[in-house]
């Protein structure tokens, strides 16, 4: 199974997820009064910077934004359609940019310090019975499975261009969902069988 | 009389799965350190050992593994019974060795640095400690099946259940793993296709259909499951509906 994480021991693997997501959230606030083409680009300089830091390797990293470029074509040729170009090419810069600095998060993380950290978050959402525990897990086992179903999509299209030499159809649209269902099953399983979301009774 | 602490008892115990009933009026007590399941694809082997550890509740009759009665919970069940699946991309859920080692721990209150602790030395024991920071998925097939038994046997069960685990690995993969099994003190129950694995074991349950065929010594069962399967009669694709 794939997973984010990339081994090491950078200043990016020891600073603390908390201080870590905290960046993240403020700077995804700081990107909305800040709406200018040349502001944007320099963000996703300073992100790739930042992967760069991380050596060869972490560079490498940066061709996890690689399945989302198709979407990102779309965003700009909507804006093109419309008449503001420099619009849209700001509005994917952005969007590259805060996507691959959250997966910046995600290799340089682990899981567990990950649900260490938003568990407090749902610390409020007990007076619903909701336990804060299996809601950190479920966000962490959100961002877990994001590449693995990158991963299952990519195997579907190797598997229908081996048949038919085309990469793509909104034909794989229904197994993929298929996969994606199974793999849940999976994973539930393999929690229960350890003790289910919330652990065993420690009393 | 059996030790019930140390045995597994199923009492008239039925299955069902999606409203069909896999497994039917089955009874026997296993008390025995190391037993094999065989059976053809389908028999009803994996959702028999799947109760085992809660995954599938009883339907009727009754399940009692190592003193705990399935009427008390899957989680009680899943405290005694640890359960190795056959893919072990399907139980790897943390992206880490040493996440998944210590997750267990976790579930069972132990502290984080406790966990972590207790995971490193575990993977130092089994000579594999530079794996714990490694990504799972750049591990081999065997690499990653050794994380899985590892991750079950770290949290101490009195059972660990293997579902068919080494049928996607190498003839020394497969060997290496197995006397890894040899050496544990834990009951252990192995479904498994290889006959050969099986030899040396207590005992062996054969299940057709959904009960139990033949049990007895390996060399007996073994033997008669391989006439069974192997006369001309029976080679041909069957039993494929049941899981």
């Amino acid at each position: 199974m794939i997973s984010l994480y990339m081994t090491g021991n950078s200043w990016a693997h020891r600073l603390p997820a908390r201080v870590k997501l905290l960046f993240l959230f403020v700077l995804s606030l700081l990107i909305i009064p800040f709406n200018t083409l040349w502001f944007s680009a320099a963000l996703l300089a300073f992100v790739v910077l930042l992967y760069a830091s991380l050596g060869r390797q972490g560079l490498e990293k940066v061709k996890a934004v690689r399945p989302l470029l198709w979407m990102m074509g779309i965003i700009l040729l909507v804006h093109v359609f419309l008449g503001d170009i420099e619009q849209g090419i700001t509005a994917v810069l952005r969007l590259l940019a805060m996507v691959l600095l959250a997966n910046f998060i995600c290799i340089t993380t682990h899981m567990e310090a990950l649900m260490d950290a938003v568990e407090p978050l749902f610390r409020p959402l007990r007076v619903f019975g909701i336990s804060p525990m299996r809601m950190s897990l479920a966000v962490a086992l959100v961002i877990r499975f994001v590449p693995v179903l990158l991963a299952v999509y990519a195997s579907l299209q190797e598997a229908y261009k081996a048949r038919t030499a085309r990469a793509n159809s909104w034909r794989l649209l229904a197994p993929f969902a298929l996969h994606a269902i199974k793999m849940t099953d999976h994973v539930a399983e393999a929690l229960t069988a350890r003790g289910g979301a919330d652990g065993f009774d420690r009393s | 009389m059996n030790d019930t602490s140390k045995t597994i008892i199923f009492d008239h115990a039925s299955i069902e799965r999606g409203g069909t009933t896999i497994i039917s009026d089955v009874s026997v007590a296993l008390p025995d350190q190391r037993v094999g399941i065989i059976g053809r694809n389908g028999s009803g082997k994996s959702t028999l050992v799947r109760s085992l550890n809660g995954l599938l509740p009883i339907s009727d009759g009754s399940l009692v593994v190592h003193g705990v009665a399935s009427g008390e919970g899957a989680k009680k069940l899943a405290r005694v019974t640890g359960f190795v699946f056959q893919n072990p991309d399907h139980q790897l859920i943390f992206p880490t060795a040493l996440e998944e080692l210590s997750f267990g721990l976790r579930q069972l209150g132990v502290g984080k640095a406790d966990a972590k602790a207790q995971g490193l030395a575990l993977l130092k024991e089994h000579g594999i400690v530079e794996l714990a920071e490694r990504p799972v998925h750049e591990l081999s097939e065997g690499q990653k099946q050794l994380i899985c038994i590892l991750a079950v046997l770290i949290m101490e069960p009195k059972l660990v259940v293997l579902d068919e685990p080494f049928s996607s690995l190498d003839l020394r993969t497969r060997a290496a793993l197995r006397r890894k099994l040899e050496q544990l003190d834990q009951q252990i129950l192995f479904v498994s296709h290889e006959l050969d694995a099986l030899r040396d074991y207590d005992k062996v349950l054969w299940i057709e259909d959904g009960r139990i065929k033949q049990i007895g010594m390996p060399a007996d069962v073994l033997a008669a499951y391989e006439d069974h399967e192997l006369s001309g009669a029976h080679l041909h694709f069957e039993g494929a509906a049941r899981a």
